[in-house]
């Protein structure tokens, strides 16, 4: 049979080119493959929601609790069809894998991102599928995020008042830019359609392209060889073959996420639907986004009132602090390779601590998104009596800067520490081992 | 690069395959940009999205009582929502939900706790007053703090205080919340006026006074 494929297909020269590609062998490297097997437990579970869903937030008669013929208890569809979902065979298990896939694929694909960033591997010829992978994390989060409102509860409800009122926030266009983007005013007739869209046909072709692109170039300029290959054959492409060693690894790998994942959707509810209800005008205590994009509500709740008028266009404090900050941070990502000035190719993964700037640079930017991910909790810090009203913003405002700048400096003394040491372990190794030079 | 350019005095291919190539972006960027500016439906001002009009009966919001009206008894220093309720074309009664953004938020203080920047005059005696429950930051429902003082916003935390006019106390609203004119008919509290400030997602006053026109014009 290969014979005759090869025939007509050429399986040797796909053989040849794809097939034999050499994987690196190092855990970091599986990050990668765990996002992309997320992407595809999400693309099977949510072929399987669809079949079920009703994109719609038309108002129907609940079919569970249809209260009377004079007052009938109208939800609209979308909600309706969540709560039908839940009630059907494994249907609540279905949800949850979904929703829990899609937070691991974003942790995944963050953790992904930073080996890459310490290790150097976005360094020339590879700063195209940095640039590419920077669109990828804000792509799948985009598709989070309207993957989130889809159940149409009272949760999902808030949460799109506040996108919708975030987006209407941009001078001069924003009432525009909502309405279209969001089919009228909040909320429109035809929202949940609209949004429907985009979550299950515009972001996942981009991502999916995005992904196909991204996977192109990295077999096209293959892995960054671990340090090992180094030592092993310098200059050499070390590795296991895609076909067939790295096959079964990966199968591995894929069956054991999927079991995990499995297993947390077993036993950890997410977003459970029926407590919030359908959408109403009651607000929810403690309402956050996503723990990915917690920061940017940090940076709402932190940021003083302000209002500027400029040429007929306000810009406000929402405007800067869901929109202006998130672009400044997510610019510095981008940025990324191109503070990397060398002209050659680089080939092998570094060691962070052989580039103490970088890496404390890396972690005092964590640090800035956990400490404005913490500024989030601000109405709980000052529930449980740790801040009070009137110093929250002043001591989270100071924390933003202080800690960040204590990590900075804190890494760049450890790392000089280790070295200091490494240094004086070689003296005493070449002090009294002579004999090996 | 060959030493002799052809001159060609008809169209070369290249020449027609590049005029018809262009041709096509045009044109299909154009009917693109045609079904993109379809994206943004037509708004169509209904009763129900109509802003609390004079004459509108407060009724509840809360799911369990909604549609009842609200008696003076009902009102404290806890925070009531109330929806305007006002009349159809045909003459029946329309809750105007519509719009989300017309939720109100309802308070009765001992007399003497309301004071200024709250204009007494479109309270009830100085005593019951009604705001809009829309956070001027975000627009979220705007809720009672847990800690007692006043208003706070769930979205990101948002302070107002009920007492003087919701004046923000704390957060990032840009302004307060609006006052609604309320006044008191036999047992219902009914609706005095227009919002004496522009509510949310209102950002120039300009906006609310020509918003408010069309619904003036749209009832004459």
């Amino acid at each position: 049979m290969n014979q005759w494929l090869d025939e007509r297909l050429h399986i040797s020269r796909l053989n040849d080119k794809f097939l034999r590609k050499a994987f690196p062998v190092h855990h970091s490297f599986f990050l990668g493959e765990i996002t992309l097997f997320s992407l595809i437990i999400l693309i099977l579970t949510g072929i399987l929601l669809a079949l079920a869903y009703e994109p719609s937030n038309s108002l129907v008669t609940n079919s569970f609790d249809p209260g009377t013929s004079d007052k009938p208890n109208l939800i609209p569809a979308a909600y309706h069809s969540a709560l039908k979902i839940n009630a059907m065979p494994f249907g609540d298990m279905l949800r949850r894998i979904h929703h829990w896939t899609a937070n691991i694929m974003v942790a995944a694909a963050v953790i992904h991102m930073m080996r890459i960033y310490f290790t150097g591997a976005f360094k020339k010829p590879r700063e195209i599928n940095w640039w590419i992978g920077m669109l990828l994390l804000i792509f799948t989060a985009l598709t989070a995020v309207t993957g989130y409102v889809l159940p149409y509860d009272n949760y999902a409800y808030q949460t799109l008042k506040v996108i919708y009122g975030i987006a209407a926030s941009v001078p001069w266009v924003g009432e525009w830019v909502a309405q279209a983007a969001f089919a009228g005013k909040f909320p429109g007739a035809g929202v949940i359609p609209r949004i429907y869209g985009y979550h299950i046909m515009l972001l996942p072709g981009i991502l999916l392209a995005l992904t196909g692109a991204h996977m192109l170039l990295m077999i096209k300029q293959k892995h960054t060889q671990p340090q090992y290959a180094k030592r092993i054959a310098y200059k050499k492409i070390v590795g296991v073959p895609l076909s067939t060693q790295q096959t079964p690894i990966m199968l591995l790998l894929a069956i054991m996420f999927a079991a995990i994942i499995v297993l947390f959707s077993a036993f950890i509810p997410v977003h459970p639907i029926e407590h919030y209800g359908p959408p109403s005008t009651t607000p929810i205590n403690n309402i956050k986004p996503d723990w990915y994009l917690l920061w940017v509500f940090g940076a709402l709740a932190i940021i003083p009132s302000f209002e500027v008028h400029l040429f007929g266009g306000l810009i406000g404090a929402e405007f800067v602090g869901a929109i202006v900050v998130p672009t400044l941070f997510l610019l510095a990502m981008f940025a990324v390779p191109m503070l990397d000035r060398s002209k050659d190719n680089m080939y092998y993964a570094e060691n962070p601590t052989n580039h103490p700037v970088r890496l404390a640079a890396g972690v005092a930017f964590m640090a800035a998104m956990i400490v404005m991910s913490v500024a989030g909790y601000k109405p709980e810090l000052i529930s449980a009596g740790i801040l009070n009203t009137a110093n929250a913003n002043t001591i989270l405002w100071i924390l933003l800067f202080l800690i960040p700048a204590v990590c900075y400096f804190g890494v760049l003394g450890i790392v000089r520490g280790i070295r200091t040491l490494r240094e004086a372990d070689q003296r005493e190794r070449g002090a009294f081992s002579p004999a090996d030079d | 690069m060959t030493r002799y350019k052809r001159k060609d005095p008809e169209i070369t291919r290249r020449k027609f395959i590049n005029a018809a190539m262009g041709g096509t972006v045009a044109v299909g960027g154009i009917s693109l940009l045609s079904t993109l500016g379809t994206a943004n439906p037509v708004f169509r001002l209904t009763r129900d999205k109509m802003p609390p009009l004079k004459g509108d009966v407060l009724v509840h919001a809360e799911e369990s009582k909604e549609g009842q009206i609200i008696k003076v008894s009902e009102l404290s220093d806890q925070l009531v929502r109330a929806w305007p309720m006002g009349k159809g074309e045909d003459g029946s009664n329309v809750i105007r939900k519509g719009d989300p953004n017309n939720i109100l938020a309802l308070f009765r203080f001992p007399k003497g706790q309301l004071v200024a920047p709250t204009n007494l005059e479109a309270t009830v005696d100085g005593e019951i007053v009604a705001y809009s429950d829309v956070c001027t930051h975000a627009g979220c429902s705007v809720a009672d703090s847990d800690q007692g003082d006043g208003m706070k916003c769930p979205c990101h935390s948002g302070q107002f205080d009920p007492k003087r006019g919701c004046i923000v106390t704390g957060g990032p609203p840009p302004r307060a919340l609006a006052q609604l004119p309320v006044q008191l008919d036999g047992e219902q509290l009914v609706v005095s006026d227009f919002f004496l400030a522009m509510p949310y997602p209102y950002i120039a006053e300009s906006e609310w006074e020509s918003f408010k026109k069309e619904v003036e014009e749209q009832l004459a």
